[in-house]
Order: structure tokens, then C-alpha cells, then sequence
């Protein structure tokens, strides 16, 4: 919120405290100060206007002033022409820069010279009227504008939620009076004035229907006012704070929410039928016109205040139109309530509506600030308005503020802060905030927080109000440190022992992508992989309102998106959680999380450079796997949603599937509107893990192998697969590997045939095999690959 | 019948003219093999000579073996020497010109930076916890001590599937399912991984992000090894002349709470463009767990304090790298992500 230094000035002396300084103290408080904005009116000087002419060659209307700026009088010229004899305006002389950037120079205006400027308050960022002169209320010509308006210096502070009491100048300049060791000028709680009769309370009947959501309702009663402009200085820190002044009423209870933090309402009584005001829920149907010209539908979740008949405030939020004051009012019901947080800000949501009161209410506030706002007010309006306060206001408090007491053991500051802060000073730092202590016999303190801090309630509480004006900056920086008898062994973590995959993925081209995990559930949908997916009741959008189910759609979308930008041969992956809701398990309601390697490259686009591509898929799999510890995964055909029906493979590991290797299917690939192919493999991690280990050293081989290669010619059906288990079975104990290298199809072997190039390898671990041996072995496999297999040979 | 001193004169010329190896090699088989090279030749008719001249001319031969193969092995070198002497010139290459791209691939930025802060705190003794993304409202919330209602609730605005189940507002139900689980402190961990807030995507903020949050529980903990472990955590991220401050601040899971600064790089703290002058930038909050948390976590904070903190990764990278835009660590750019 806005806080205006000049403001802050009327509760502590600021004598020597630079706005800066104030800024730097508020923001070491803990309130920050996002940004200060300084208006330096030093350099302007108050003149009195003795004679306005008009310009009388220039084309563009002007007027020529004769200016007595104390004992010399200057001409300067204006466009405006508000600045009639007599008026007492601010002056920037030639060579001087105005708060708004403007350089001032010595001019000569078609024959007239014109030595300075007559400022408008937007000129000196005062306010945004720039259709005249400003004209001020007072001044001596000849001196500085600063002897009627400070210098302006303006505070951005974040106020935290569970300070409401910071939602105004007064809680701020108490923070700040703390912080820099200085006495408040004025109390917490003003004194009552009202002595007019008859008594408030029989002017208005108030009643409060729902105490849940109203613990406090004062009605002042306030009468014979007039309605007019406020004055300069109210009009200045309102619309410094960014408050549009309206008029005086209204004025006094905005500066009052601004001072104060206790949202006020001033109802025309004339106004409000049967001088009545009901605290009641809303009843079905019922509207309210209000302040800001909507009229709304009101719902029996909300609070309103209504008169004898019908609504004519929303709680807390809005006032209504009909009953406001206007210029015509001359008795006013001033409004002080304490209205129930969370109600209000569920009201305020409901109209989209967020306004000074319903920001201040929603956190909170205690009811004895209704009390110390009301006189506050009253005391104003009296002042500026003349209205007579009348005694013994209406004041229905169903639930009376509680006190709150906390037992403090004093020495719990050094013990958290991890330094000594002497007893007097914890004592001091807590009274200057407001606090009362009591010193028990047994060193115990006894503190009584403000009424002002519903925010402290236990020990803790107090070692952060000592900590925060002591100075977090005084505790020095230390590391935890003691024996310990106890302690968890060092495991690495998941995502470090997935790092040994990220390497392989690295080494083969692949980057690493992260995605949102929210997206669309219609295109989920459409990929027919929805079925267990999750949807958010409140998205903040139709592409972001289900949790996915597969890492696969996000990056088919991650290589369109390159394409788009340019790129060719896009190799990426992510690995992250996916959600899917758990089927027929009672005990939880959370889904399953599991976590996901997923992987997507470019398959080129013909038949040919996918089927590669499925292989090296395989390959970067195999790598994986490899690298993070685990056995080699075996692969069935299988069929899955998102993949090309013919090129699909289940990955297992052990007997355990791990998921899907493949290319992706055509119309998945289409519908990301990419033309070619591309090949994916997604698998779960955790499976992986579990079942990974050290890799152990074998010896190195003490004999020479031999190489065989042998060319096999087979069915079409016949898979790879399916050889090398028939080979392995023959090959006995002296083949060491086997492994597939070519597929061929063509003039050389029958149609519907294939033949697979088939590399052997032999050793034995104890002697050097000879040819014979080997050969024979060869024969064996042959024949074993003929029987099962229909095999023949090519040489 | 030829002479052995002829034959040597003549093979000495031959090597003499040769300049290439290819030469020499010629040289060698004509001259010196074993069978029919030109000097065995010379001891093939050998048995035709009288026994007395047998010695002298085995003796002439062998001599002239070596003559020939020492002037072959001078030679050899000399042309050995003149190529090397040469490649500097022969060889040379434009080393301007640029190597094949290796078509490596990258690891995401934000896992890079994620890993080294874990890297940091593990070497204080911190263990990574990790728990689920789909949270109740007890872990997210209450047990957090944010209460239905409780005005703090709007920092924390979120996405629900039922009045119960919601999408975790930050890693800290991950805190207190690890108190749950070691039950008996001391307790050191971390806590990295994806959060989200119903937030409308900007430039600062994307309604999902990551975290890590720090939880330290053991005996007499203060604010002061708290300011320690941010600040070896941030020296260590960004280097030793990095300060860090804590400023008051509100968090309803600890007591005091703080917001944690880190000096800026650009300026050092003098203020600059880049830190809008303040010197300062925001890193995260912390705070000394509050006891009810504690409570929640099923730890007696009469026994047992802790102090706690949590910051955004992207945040981090964002310093670290000058990254000025949230969102490109989401769109999967490559053009982005390539250059970490």
C-alpha cells in the first residue's frame, strides 16, 4: 500500500530521518519498502498574483502574469487562466527543475518575456490536475512552497497478510517510532467527543442478525453537517495514498481506512428507512445499486447492512448508492464494524470486486479498532465538516474481543536468535510496539500484546517482535554443529542416480526438456489416452485443466514447436512424474505418480528411415539401461495407443513391462500437424532403479575368439529374436555372443523371405578353440535353426 | 663376374640419386637380398674359386653389405629428416575452419542448477526427500497451519480435483511427510521438485515452477545457523564475495519468518539498473519452524527446533544465467535450451 511520508510525520517526530532512511528502517522491519518516490518542492517559491492580462499578439490563448514573489515582482507567462489577482500560486523560477522533469527557462514570448513558471499540482506531482493552476489556501509571497506543502515522499510498502494494523499510516509510523527508538505523539485510542443530544443510540436502531459474521457494529450518529470540499491537506494525502477525494464525509472516512485501517461507511440517515440498520444475510433475489454504479445480485452467503427494508451496504466491500451522502445530506450515520474475514473476502471474490475495506477486512480485524476508527472520524468530520457529534453511539459488540496473555521466558530471544540481547532492551523493544510486560517472581514474563495484534499469541511470536527491532542484521551467521548419536546414511538421490541416463541421452544428441505437467484433457482425449486422468475443477484455462498421462504428447508438441522455429532432426526427452488415477484403491485418493523416462526423436519420412529409427531407439534404451546399473530389457510386439500399430514393441525388464518403444502413430503425428516420422520410447524409471546395481567386473578373456558370420534365410515372420534364442540354445557353452547386423530382402531370396545376417562370436575361458570345433559347433546351429526355423543359408 | 668394390660404388650412386623411399626400397632388394640380390650373386660361384681367395672375397662382400646398407640407413634418414623438416609447409591446415557439430545433447538448465544446490547442501549433510505432486489438503495447508479461511491462503492459490485433493502449492508437505517417516530427529533434508499456483503465466511467475526447500530439526537451533546455511549455500552457488540479509516477513509455518536477500551480482549491493536499485534481490523465504508444525510433523518442540527455507529453481537460474523470461525454461525452445 501507498504510505505517505509527510503523513507519517503526525505520529513521530522525523526531524533529521530522510524519507530513505524511514524507507530503509520500514523495509529491516519487515515491512518492505518496494519503491520510494521523493517530490522535492525545495526549489519552488510561493507568489501572489497582483495582475493577469491576456496575451495580446500570441496566437494560443496565454496569460500574462505580474507575480509578487516578495518584495520583487516578476512576469510569467501561463496558458491557464485560473490564476486571477490575488490567487497565491506555487513558482518555479528559470533554471529550475519541477518535481515532473520539466527544465524551466528564461523565455521571451513574442515580445514578452516571461520569467518562470506557474505550476498546476501535476506539474508538481500532486495530484493529476492539469487543467489549471494549482491555487493554494495559504502562504507568504517570497517563500518556499515547502512552509505550506512538505516535500512529498511516497512508499510502495508490502504489507504482510497477518498484519492488518500495517494497512495504515498510524500502524506504520508505530513499526517505524519502534524501529528508530522514538516516542508516538499520539494514542492508539482517541478520546470521545460526542456531547451532542439526544443520545446516538436512540437515533438508530441497529441490530446484528448473524454474530458469526459481525462481532461489532457502532453506529455514530453525527448531525448539521456540510457537505463540501475537503481541504488541501486531506485531498493531498488521499490522493497521494492514490484515493480520489469525493467530498468531505467521504474524504474523512477514507483518510480515517487509510490512518487508521479501519474501514468506515458514512450512510445519508435521512436516507435510511425506519432508522434502522439490520446486519442480516442477503435474501434470494435481492440487488443493490452501488457506490461504483453496478447494481449486483446479492446471494445468502453475503452480509449486508440493510435499513428497514432492504439492503443498503454489502458488508465490508461496497456501499450503496441510494443511501450515500451527496451534497444535500446534513445528518450522517458513520458506520464502524468489525465484519468476519474470510466471509468478506469470499463476497469480494464473488464480485470480482476488491476494494480498501474488503482488503483490510479479509485479514482480520480486531474489534476494538472499529471503536478507536469511529471516534477518529467523528473527531474529523466535527472539525471539517462542523457537524455535532452526538453522545452514546449504538454500539452492538455480540462478541467482545478476547485478550490475549502469553507466558514468555525471556531468555527463548537469545536461545532462537543464537545472540544476547540484554533483558531491558527485549523489555523496551516489546513496550515501544505497544505491549504491556509484567516481570513474574520466577523470571517469567507476563506479556499483554496490543489490542491492535491479533497476529501474537504464543512465545515465538514475541522473539520475532524483539528480533525484528533489534536487528536481524546483528545475529551473526553460524552452521549447526554438535556430536550426534544419530544420523541417516548418505543415499544419492533419484534424480542423481538418473543423471547416469541424462549422460547417455546427452552423448546420443537428445536434450532435455522440462514441460507442464498440466494440459489439455480434450487433447488427452482425442489421443484416447484420458482414461485415468485427472481433471482440475478450477483451471485457468481449457489447455491447461488435466494432469497428464504420458509425457509423449508434450513432446511430439516440443518437436512441432522446433520444426516451427526451424529445426530439423529434433532429439528430445523429459523425465518427470505422470498422474494416473488409481483403479479400485479405497485407501487413497491421491493417483499414482510414477516417474517417466520419455523420449522423442525424428524418424525421417519414409518406412525405411523409421524402421532405423525404431533400432537406434533400441540402442539408446540399451544404453540407458546399461549405464544406470540394470539388466538388458527384452521387447514383444505389442499394440498401444499412440503408436504405429506394426512398429510397437513392450519393453520389460525381467518379467515386469516397463512401457512403450516405438514409432508414433500416424494420426498422432498428424494431429501435431508434423509430417515424416518419429520414433519414442517411454518407460518407468522406478522399476529400473529397484532393480539396478554396481556393475561387476568380469575377467578379461585369456584366449582368442573366432568370428563366424552366418547369413540366414527365413520366413518373413521369423523374428530376430526368435534366431538368436535358437542359436544361443545351440551354440552350447563356447558361443559368446551373437548379435544381428543386416536385413535383407530382395532378388536373392525367395518372396516372403528375409535373410538376417547373424554375427557369432566363440571363445572358450580355458583354451584356445580350434576351426574343427568351432565348425562343428556351426553345424549344430544350422541344423538347429532349420528344424525350428525352416532356415537355409547363403554363403 | 662383377666386383665387390664396383658393385659398392655402383649401389652408393644408386642411393646417392634416389629421392624417395620407394627408391631406396629398390635399392635394398637389388643390392642386398638374400636370394639373387646382386651381392649374394657375387658368393654364388664361390666354389669355383681357389679355397685361398674363397676367405677374401666372403670378406669383400659382407663388407660391401654393410657399406650399402649403412649408406641405405644414412639416406633413409636424411629423407626422413627433410619430410619432417617439411610438414610444417607440406601439412598445414587452416585451423579457422570449424570442427563437425558432435550432435550432442544437452541436460535442461534447470536440473543442471537444481543439482548443484543439491550438490551444496549434501556436502552440509542435507538429504534430498521427494514426495507427491497430487497433495491433500491436510499436507498442503493445515498441516502447515494454514487454516481454512486463513488470509494467507491467497499466496497460495490453487488448482483442486475435489474440495480435498489439490495440486501442491509448494514442496513443504514433502517437510512433514519426512518428519512423519524419521520420527526422531536430527533431520536435514531438502526437498526439490515441481509445485504449482493457479497464477496467470507472466514473465515472473507460470502457474507450475519448481523448489527447493531446506529443513533442518535438531537441538538448540537458532536464526544464526539458519543466516549460515543460506549463506554457505549462496557463497557456494555464486561465489564468495555474495551476501545474503533475512528481512521480516510472514509465513504462517514458521515463527519468525523472513524473506532472504542475496547481494546483486551486477552492482554488489551499491544498487544498480538490474536490482532497481536497491542492491538486493529476492531470493526465497525462510524461518524457524513453528512449533505447531513441529506438532503436525509428529516432533515435540519442546525437545526439538528447526529452521526452514524455500526458494524457486527457475529463480536461481535465472540469476545465475540472466535469464529474463520464466517461460523459456518451459517452452522447450532448443534454441534455449542448447545454449546451457
Amino acid at each position: 500500500m501507498k504510505i505517505s511520508y509527510e503523513w507519517l510525520g503526525d505520529f513521530l517526530d522525523l526531524d533529521g530521518v530522510t524519507p530513505k532512511e524511514a524507507a530503509d528502517a520500514l523495509t529491516r522491519l519487515g515491512l518492505e519498502v518496494e519503491s520510494l518516490t521523493v517530490i522535492d518542492l525545495s526549489q519552488i517559491i510561493i507568489g501572489k498574483v497582483v495582475e493577469q492580462k491576456k496575451h495580446p499578439k500570441s496566437r494560443n490563448p496565454l496569460w500574462v502574469h505580474q507575480v509578487d514573489l516578495g518584495g520583487r515582482t516578476e512576469q510569467i507567462i501561463a496558458g491557464a487562466d485560473n490564476a486571477v489577482p490575488g490567487s497565491l500560486v506555487p513558482v518555479a523560477l528559470p533554471g529550475t527543475t519541477v518535481p515532473n522533469g520539466k527544465v524551466v527557462k528564461d523565455l521571451n514570448i513574442a515580445g514578452y518575456s516571461a520569467k518562470g513558471m506557474l505550476c498546476s499540482a501535476e506539474e508538481l506531482l500532486l495530484g493529476d490536475d492539469h487543467s489549471g493552476i494549482l491555487i493554494l489556501d495559504s502562504g507568504k509571497p517570497g517563500d518556499p512552497l515547502t512552509s505550506v506543502i512538505p516535500s512529498q515522499a511516497t512508499m510502495d510498502v508490502e504489507v504482510t497478510s497477518n498484519r492488518p494494523d500495517c494497512m495504515g499510516h498510524l500502524g506504520v509510523a508505530r513499526e517505524l517510532a519502534a524501529g528508530l527508538d522514538k516516542a508516538m505523539k499520539v494514542d492508539f485510542m482517541p478520546a470521545f467527543t460526542g456531547k451532542a443530544e439526544p443520545a446516538g443510540r436512540d437515533m438508530v436502531k441497529v441490530s446484528i442478525e448473524d454474530a458469526d459474521l459481525c462481532s461489532r457494529y457502532i453506529g455514530g450518529v453525527i448531525t448539521g453537517v456540510k457537505v463540501g470540499k475537503s481541504p488541501d491537506w486531506v485531498q493531498r494525502r488521499l490522493r497521494a495514498c492514490g484515493v480520489r477525494p469525493i467530498n468531505n464525509i467521504v474524504d474523512i472516512t477514507n483518510y480515517v481506512l487509510l490512518e487508521y485501517a479501519q474501514p468506515l461507511h458514512a450512510f445519508d440517515r435521512a436516507k435510511l428507512s425506519g432508522g434502522e440498520v439490520r446486519v442480516r444475510r442477503a435474501r434470494t433475489g435481492e440487488k443493490l445499486l452501488c457506490l461504483d454504479g453496478v447494481e449486483r445480485e446479492l446471494t445468502p452467503e453475503m452480509l449486508v447492512i440493510a435499513d428497514a427494508n432492504k439492503p443498503v451496504a454489502i458488508a465490508g466491500v461496497i456501499g450503496g448508492e441510494e443511501t450515500a451522502v451527496t451534497d444535500a445530506t446534513t445528518d450522517v450515520l458513520l458506520e464502524a464494524a468489525t465484519f468476519n474475514g474470510p466471509n468478506v473476502r469470499q463476497t469480494a471474490r464473488a464480485f470480482g470486486l476488491r476494494t480498501e475495506a474488503s482488503a483490510r477486512f479479509e485479514k482480520g480485524l480486531p474489534a476494538e479498532l472499529a471503536l478507536a476508527g469511529a471516534r477518529r472520524a467523528a473527531a474529523l468530520i466535527a472539525e471539517l465538516a462542523g457537524g455535532a457529534v452526538h453522545r452514546e453511539w449504538a454500539d452492538v459488540y455480540p462478541r467482545p474481543q478476547e485478550p490475549v496473555r502469553i507466558r514468555l521466558k525471556p531468555w527463548l530471544v537469545d536461545e532462537v536468535l543464537g545472540i544476547h540481547v540484554p533483558l531491558e532492551d527485549s523489555e523496551a523493544i516489546l513496550i515501544r510496539l505497544g505491549f504491556h510486560v509484567r516481570i513474574l517472581g520466577d523470571g517469567e514474563w507476563d506479556v499483554l500484546p496490543p489490542v491492535f495484534r491479533l497476529d501474537v499469541s504464543i512465545p515465538e511470536d514475541l522473539v520475532e517482535e524483539v528480533g525484528r527491532v533489534w536487528g536481524y542484521d546483528r545475529v551473526p551467521s553460524t552452521l549447526p554443529g554438535r556430536r550426534r548419536d544419530r544420523w541417516t546414511p548418505s543415499i544419492p538421490s533419484m534424480g542423481r542416480r538418473l543423471d547416469a541416463a541424462r549422460q547417455v541421452l546427452a552423448g546420443a544428441g537428445f536434450t532435455e526438456t522440462w514441460n507442464p505437467a498440466l494440459v489439455s484433457g480434450r487433447m488427452l482425449e482425442q489421443l484416447r489416452v484420458a482414461a485415468r486422468a485427472l481433471r482440475v475443477s478450477n483451471a485457468l484455462s481449457d489447455d491447461m485443466d488435466t494432469l497428464r498421462t504420458s509425457l509423449l504428447p508434450s513432446l511430439v508438441n516440443v518437436v512441432a514447436l522446433n520444426r516451427d522455429r526451424g529445426r530439423t532432426d529434433v532429439k528430445v526427452y523429459e523425465i518427470a512424474a505422470v498422474f494416473l488415477a488409481r483403479v479400485g484403491d479405497k485407501t487413497t485418493q491421491q493417483p499414482e505418480e510414477p516417474q517417466r523416462l520419455g523420449v522423442v526423436a525424428d524418424a525421417g519420412s519414409t518406412a525405411e528411415s523409421g524402421r532405423e529409427a525404431f533400432y537406434a531407439m533400441k540402442s539408446v534404451l540399451d544404453a540407458c539401461m546399461s549405464e544406470l546399473g540394470a539388466a538388458a530389457c527384452t521387447f514383444q510386439r505389442a499394440s498401444a495407443e499412440l503408436f504405429h500399430p506394426g512398429r510397437c514393441a513392450a519393453v520389460f525388464l525381467d518379467s515386469r513391462q516397463l512401457g512403450y518403444l516405438g514409432e508414433i502413430h500416424p494420426t498422432v503425428v498428424g494431429g501435431a500437424n508434423l509430417e515424416g516420422r518419429l520414433v519414442a520410447m517411454e518407460i518407468d524409471l522406478e522399476p529400473v532403479l529397484a532393480a539396478a546395481g554396481a556393475a561387476r567386473a568380469q575377467p578379461l578373456p585369456r584366449f582368442p575368439a573366432i568370428e563366424r558370420d552366418l547369413a540366414v534365410v527365413v520366413e518373413e515372420h521369423v523374428a530376430a529374436g526368435a534366431l538368436l534364442a535358437a542359436i544361443k540354445e545351440a551354440g552350447r557353452d563356447i558361443l559368446e555372443r551373437s548379435r544381428p547386423f543386416d536385413e535383407y530382402r530382395g532378388a536373392q531370396v525367395p518372396d516372403g523371405s528375409k535373410s538376417v545376417a547373424l554375427a557369432l562370436t566363440f571363445r572358450s575361458p580355458e583354451r584356445t578353440l580350434t576351426d574343427a570345433e568351432v565348425d562343428n559347433v556351426m553345424g549344430e546351429i544350422k541344423l538347429a535353426l532349420e528344424k525350428k526355423h525352416s532356415a537355409r543359408f547363403r554363403e | 663376374m662383377s666386383d665387390p668394390q664396383e658393385l659398392t660404388q655402383e649401389a652408393l650412386a644408386a642411393v646417392a640419386r634416389a629421392i624417395t623411399e620407394n627408391e631406396l626400397a629398390a635399392i635394398e632388394v637389388d643390392y642386398l637380398r638374400r636370394k639373387n640380390g646382386r651381392i649374394s650373386s657375387l658368393l654364388s660361384d664361390i666354389g669355383k674359386l681357389p679355397p685361398e681367395e674363397r676367405a677374401a672375397l666372403g670378406q669383400a662382400a659382407n663388407e660391401a653389405k654393410r657399406v650399402i646398407e649403412a649408406a641405405l640407413a644414412a639416406k633413409r634418414r636424411g629423407l626422413e629428416e627433410a619430410r619432417l623438416a617439411d610438414i610444417a609447409e607440406t601439412e598445414a591446415i587452416d585451423i579457422t575452419f570449424p570442427g563437425p557439430p558432435i550432435g550432442r545433447g544437452h541436460v535442461h538448465v534447470l536440473t543442471q542448477v537444481q543439482r548443484q544446490i543439491e550438490t551444496v547442501l549434501e556436502t552440509l549433510g542435507y538429504q534430498v526427500e521427494l514426495g507427491p505432486e497430487v497433495e491433500t489438503e491436510w499436507y498442503n495447508f493445515e498441516a502447515l497451519n494454514i487454516p481454512p479461511g486463513h488470509p494467507a491462503r491467497e499466496s497460495w492459490d490453487s488448482f483442486y480435483f475435489t474440495p480435498d485433493l489439490l495440486l501442491r502449492a509448494h514442496t513443504s508437505p514433502v517437510q512433514i511427510r519426512a518428519m512423519q517417516r524419521i520420527k526422531e530427529p536430527p533431520i536435514y533434508i531438502i526437498t526439490p521438485g515441481r509445485c504449482y499456483r493457479r497464477d496467470a503465466p507472466e514473465a515472473t511467475r507460470l502457474p507450475y515452477f519448481s523448489q527447493v526447500e531446506g529443513l533442518a530439526v535438531d537441538k538448540a537451533l537458532t536464526v544464526g545457523d539458519m543466516k549460515g546455511t543460506l549463506l554457505y549455500m549462496i557463497q557456494s552457488l555464486y561465489g564468495e564475495e555474495r551476501k545474503v540479509r533475512v528481512r521480516p516477513s510472514y509465513f504462517p509455518f514458521t515463527e519468525p519468518s523472513f524473506e532472504f536477500d542475496v547481494t546483486c551480482g551486477i552492482c554488489a549491493g551499491a544498487g544498480c539498473k538490474s536490482c532497481r536499485h536497491k542492491g538486493w534481490l529476492e531470493v526465497g523465504g525462510c524461518g524457524m519452524v513453528h512449533p505447531q508444525v513441529l506438532r503436525n510433523g509428529g516432533i515435540d518442540p519442546e525437545k526439538w527446533n528447526g529452521y526452514a527455507w524455500g526458494f524457486g529453481i527457475e529463480r536461481m537460474a535465472m540469476l545465475k544465467h540472466d535469464v529474463d523470461d520464466i517461460r523459456l525454461f518451459y517452452e522447450s525452445d532448443l534454441r534455449f535450451l542448447e545454449q546451457f
